[in-house]
């Protein structure tokens, strides 16, 4: 039983990235692939535990990149395909995004593009629609549940009359929240796939397939954009909402057309305010547009981070000038909406407020008053720190200590997976950089080059495992080639931790759950040349011994992986590898000899300070029982018992 | 006296560039690490005071209050401190064969008392000549594991810290001046605990005029020799002004001028070359190579070096005149020097001054010192 399983015609309350799935299950997709990353991941994951019962080919892929290429196979095969990814994955799979709009599809092929405006679960709200516009290719945008399901089922259609990528693009609180979706019935029969190459290369459905002849290749993809344009007038996706001539005129698309509603709502004025709702944003069409400029001269658009809609609805307005009159927007420009951040409808409310006249206070003082008083007093800010039991915490602490006794006030770039949380003042404030997936180890090949300028500081990165096979590789290559002497720490955790434990190339199981050969990190870096190190990370001592040594070879670049399953992992979670115990009588609590060393300096959640007593205890609820603390105590009073 | 804490330790000792890398700090807690000569914070600590500030050698390291808590008598403003006898010295037959710096009377000494059972083990600086490291000897082959000069200064009193936390043994230190100093404090400032108030059970002290950062020394000699074929290092006595670096097939020799930049700021304020804060005390003899020079400082000191004496472990001879008043103005010429360069860095403080100092001296003790050495001159 798969959660995408619906009665047709039926209501069904589901999560946005899964009324997608449905989408695509009701188009008749078949090839699937994707590389995890919030909010997108349940995406490939719900559409991988129906693989089976649905006939379809499901990947976690390497990259963003190379899952757009096995989709795009699938298509040019004659088989409906889907790929997904988080904002910036658009970025790594943008070259053969680029390539493919020129070459065009086959079967219809969507690339579903996941924002996270507000950088909720990123280190980026990078705003992913520009590639529409930057490489010619129709985006849509769904504005709630019922239409993630339904656009999707209609981006296959409009892909394959098109004969092109569509991008359809979801955000954070779509994809994640929940709302009623009426499913649709399933399309029968089975599909076969073949690569048709012997037509001309001019020939798109039996020709090789390749975006040259550029000069004739470019000239179509435009013809496909004219063609969506005339697609677009007529879509039933941009509804307009209103009265027929309203004092301002809001355009807007995604998840924001809920909060303009709601927002509208709050202010009691939506007799006043017209709303054109867009689901193709680009490109745009222009009668639609004009009839909808005309209804009045003050327009607002609402829409999140960079103006997207803005600017292309500003160059359609002084196009169309002559017929539509001058216009006053009221927009990110001028200041009525934020371009930075998520939106909500309290932001939305008051833009609609001051742009309307009305006095407006989105809490009211009263409403502030009362929240505070009913706010628990004792609630301290949490900072975020590794769980309990975390192998990042151990790795961490162990290169801190390296970096420390070095003494060259060495440094660390980090990467992109929880252990990016060590750039935080709970977890050592041990990361000094942060970029895109591969970058640390990028970053640190080029530092490890600045010695021949009177760079003293000895550079290490970390890359997660997942992130060691997505971008680190060619980042690796490049530090051995040019003998960079950095090192690069490989935190190991067997999974795509961050995400949700999905497989990479380095776990024995593919998306689907079927047995594959796991590619060896280990074999992999000492084949590019790298001298290699593997130390479990609980072991401490030598974790940092490893790391000092490393630290000391500047003659080379280094790989020292620390390998140790996730404390969440569903391998590990919820067994105790020791009981943990603290012994009140040797601990030397806030004395001088010890200064609550492990609570305030190791800091595990699961370590407890007792204000009463002056001593630590072991928090058994939390503990997760690696055993590590017992290494750290100064005074040998906690201790470690292994479990049967 | 102020007892401050860690931080104050970083911004005063290591941050001014005056920490010699003794050890004391070292291993009394998680914080303090040495690694490669360097003593390293590896995680804050936020105590107000700590044992870290109260025993370092280079924090307010208060002479005549050190004096009265350690000889019950004023400190001396001229020669090589608390003295009831001094010798020419060397290894008697008990030691047997083996490669000593000098006299081979520190190793002598050593292995004499934990003959005697004066203590269950000696902590010594062993390692290589680039990497020395502390180690305890429990036998006589440990010791003679450990001979020669290192040069380098060694955080030889993390060891002692170590055995000590783990408790039980008695201990005796092979210290130079500054560890001497810095063992001497642990005796006037308990901090926030039962005090050990035996901090060491015998300090047999080194003469010291500086120490070298292994580091910087390693950088510098990379580039003449390769350092894993360092055998031995010396510095014959003047007038030769020169560092012997012997290595599988060659002997290089240094001149010291060229490694006078390599000497830790902190040794340039020492006031101490001859260990006076030891039971007893071992340097070089001028002029007499396989001679070393032995100062006993304390009774108990002197126990040790007469049961050395008569069960062969030392042979002494008197030491002529000329010799002792030449030690007196070295060690007198060090004291001026270190207490002038502590004042012109503004390190040097009165009793009563409420500043942090690295080292305090009364002014009239200034003034006797300065006199005593125009005299000596």
């Amino acid at each position: 039983m798969s959660n995408l399983d619906m009665t047709p015609g039926q209501r069904h309350t589901v999560m946005g990235n899964q009324a997608i799935c449905r989408g695509a299950l009701e188009a008749g997709v078949r090839v699937v692939a994707g590389y995890p990353g919030t909010p997108s991941s349940e995406i490939i994951e719900n559409l991988a535990r129906a693989a089976d019962e649905y006939g379809l080919y499901v990947e976690w892929s390497v990259n963003e990149k190379v899952s757009l290429e096995v989709a795009a196979a699938g298509s040019l095969a004659g088989m409906r395909s889907l790929c997904a990814m988080k904002q910036n994955g658009v970025n790594v799979a943008s070259d053969f995004l680029l390539h493919l709009a020129g070459s065009g599809v086959r079967a219809g092929m969507v690339l579903v593009h996941c924002d996270d405006p507000g950088a909720l679960s990123s280190v980026n709200e990078g705003e992913s629609r520009h590639f529409a516009r930057m490489l010619e290719l129709p985006q849509l945008e769904p504005g709630d549940f019922q239409e993630a399901k339904d656009m999707t089922k209609w981006a296959f259609e409009l892909s394959e009359e098109l004969g092109q990528v569509v991008m359809l693009r979801s955000v954070t609180r779509l994809s994640h929240a929940s709302g009623g979706v009426v499913a649709g019935p399933l399309p029968q029969g089975e599909a076969k796939a073949r690569f048709e190459h012997h037509g001309t290369l001019l020939d798109t459905n039996r020709g090789p397939v390749s975006s040259a002849p550029v000069s004739v290749k470019h000239a179509r993809q435009q013809e496909k954009l004219a063609r969506a344009v005339e697609l677009f007038e007529q879509s039933p996706f941009n509804t307009y909402q209103g009265p027929e001539e309203p004092e301002l005129l809001v355009i807007t698309s995604s998840i924001c057309q809920l909060y303009v509603k709601e927002a509208l709502a709050m202010l009691d004025a939506a007799g006043r305010v017209g709303v054109l709702k867009l689901g193709t944003t680009w490109p745009l069409p222009p009668k639609l547009i004009q009839k909808n400029l005309q209804r009045c001269g003050r327009i607002m658009v609402v829409e999140e981070v960079i103006p997207f809609l803005e600017e292309n609805l500003k160059i359609l307005a002084a196009e169309m000038a002559a017929e539509v009159g001058p216009k006053e927007f009221l927009a990110k420009r001028e200041g009525y909406i934020p371009s930075t951040g998520e939106l909500n409808p309290d932001l939305v409310a008051e833009a609609l407020a001051r742009a309307l006249d009305i006095q407006y206070q989105p809490r009211p003082a009263e409403y502030a008053a009362l929240a505070q008083a009913a706010a628990p007093s004792t609630d301290s800010p949490r900072e975020l720190a590794f769980c309990p039991g975390c192998p990042h915490r151990a790795s961490f602490w162990s290169l801190k200590n390296a970096l420390a006794l070095d003494g060259r006030d060495g440094f660390i770039c980090g990467d992109i997976g929880c252990y990016a949380m060590g750039a935080r003042p709970s977890n050592y404030g041990i990361l000094k950089t942060l970029h895109a997936m591969g970058s640390g180890t990028g970053l640190a090949s080029g530092f490890g080059q600045l010695g021949r300028f009177g760079m003293d500081q000895p550079v290490m990165a970390v890359s997660g495992d997942s992130t060691f096979y997505h971008a680190v590789i060619p980042a690796l290559i490049n530090a051995v080639h040019q003998r960079s002497p950095m090192s690069l720490v490989v935190l190991d955790n067997s999974g795509t931790a961050m995400t949700g434990f999905q497989p990479h190339p380095g776990t024995q199981n593919n998306a689907m759950g079927q047995p594959v050969p796991p590619v060896d990190l280990e074999a992999v870096c000492r084949t590019l040349g790298a001298e290699v190190t593997v130390c479990d990370p609980f072991d401490l001592e030598a974790t940092r011994e490893a790391a000092l040594k490393m630290l000391a070879d500047q003659s080379k670049a280094k790989v020292l992986i620390l390998r140790q399953l996730c404390a969440l992992s569903p391998e590990r979670k919820g067994k105790k590898l020791y009981d943990v115990q603290v012994d009140p009588d040797k601990c030397l609590g806030g004395q001088c000899g010890c200064n609550r060393f492990c609570t305030r300096a190791f800091g595990c959640p699961g370590l407890t300070w007792e204000r009463e007593t002056g001593r630590a205890s072991i928090d058994e609820v939390i503990c997760a029982g690696c055993g590590v603390c017992a290494s750290v105590c100064p005074a040998g009073a906690i201790t470690k018992t292994e479990r049967g | 006296m102020n007892t401050r804490g860690p931080r104050q330790l970083l911004s005063e000792v290591q941050q001014a560039g005056l920490c010699v890398g003794c050890g004391s700090c070292v291993e009394l807690c998680p914080y303090f690490r040495s690694h490669g000569g360097k003593t390293v914070m590896l995680h804050d600590c936020d105590l107000s005071e700590g044992r870290c500030h109260a025993w370092c050698p280079k924090t307010e390291l208060d002479l005549e209050s050190l004096a009265q808590a350690l000889w019950g008598e004023a400190y001396a403003p001229a020669g090589v401190g608390p003295c009831l006898s001094v010798a020419a010295a060397q290894a008697g037959p008990a030691l047997g064969e083996g490669v000593y710096q000098g006299g081979g009377v520190v190793s002598a000494l050593a292995a004499a008392a934990l003959e005697l059972g004066m203590v269950d083990g000696v902590v010594l600086t062993g390692g290589e000549a680039l990497e020395p490291t502390p180690i305890v000897a429990r036998n006589l082959a440990e010791i003679k594991a450990c001979t020669g000069s290192k040069f380098a200064a060694a955080p030889t009193l993390a060891a002692l810290n170590r055995t000590q936390a783990a408790g039980g043994e008695r201990l005796g230190v092979v210290a130079t001046p500054c560890q001497g100093a810095a063992l001497a404090q642990r005796g006037l400032k308990p901090v926030n605990q039962e005090a050990p108030t035996n901090p060491a059970d015998l300090v047999l002290g080194l003469f010291c005029n500086w120490a070298l950062d292994p580091r910087g020394l390693a950088a510098f000699l990379a580039s003449r020799v390769e350092l894993k074929r360092i055998r031995s290092m010396d510095i014959p006595p003047p007038p030769a002004g020169v560092l012997v670096v012997r290595t599988d097939h060659e002997t290089l020799e240094i001149p010291l001028d060229e490694i006078r930049g390599l000497v830790p700021p902190g040794c340039a304020i020492c006031p101490d070359m001859t260990s006076e804060w030891a039971d007893l005390s071992v340097g070089m003899f001028e002029g007499r190579p396989g001679w070393n020079t032995l100062i006993v400082r304390s009774e108990k000191g002197r126990d040790l070096a007469e049961a050395a004496l008569e069960r062969g472990w030392l042979v002494l001879e008197e030491m002529p005149k000329s010799n002792w008043e030449h030690l007196d103005g070295a060690a007198q010429g060090k004291r001026l020097r270190g207490l002038r360069a502590a004042n012109q860095q503004g390190l040097l403080g009165t009793a009563d001054d409420p500043e942090p100092k690295a080292l305090r001296v009364g002014a009239q003790l200034m003034a006797q010192i300065e006199k005593a050495t125009g005299e000596e001159a």
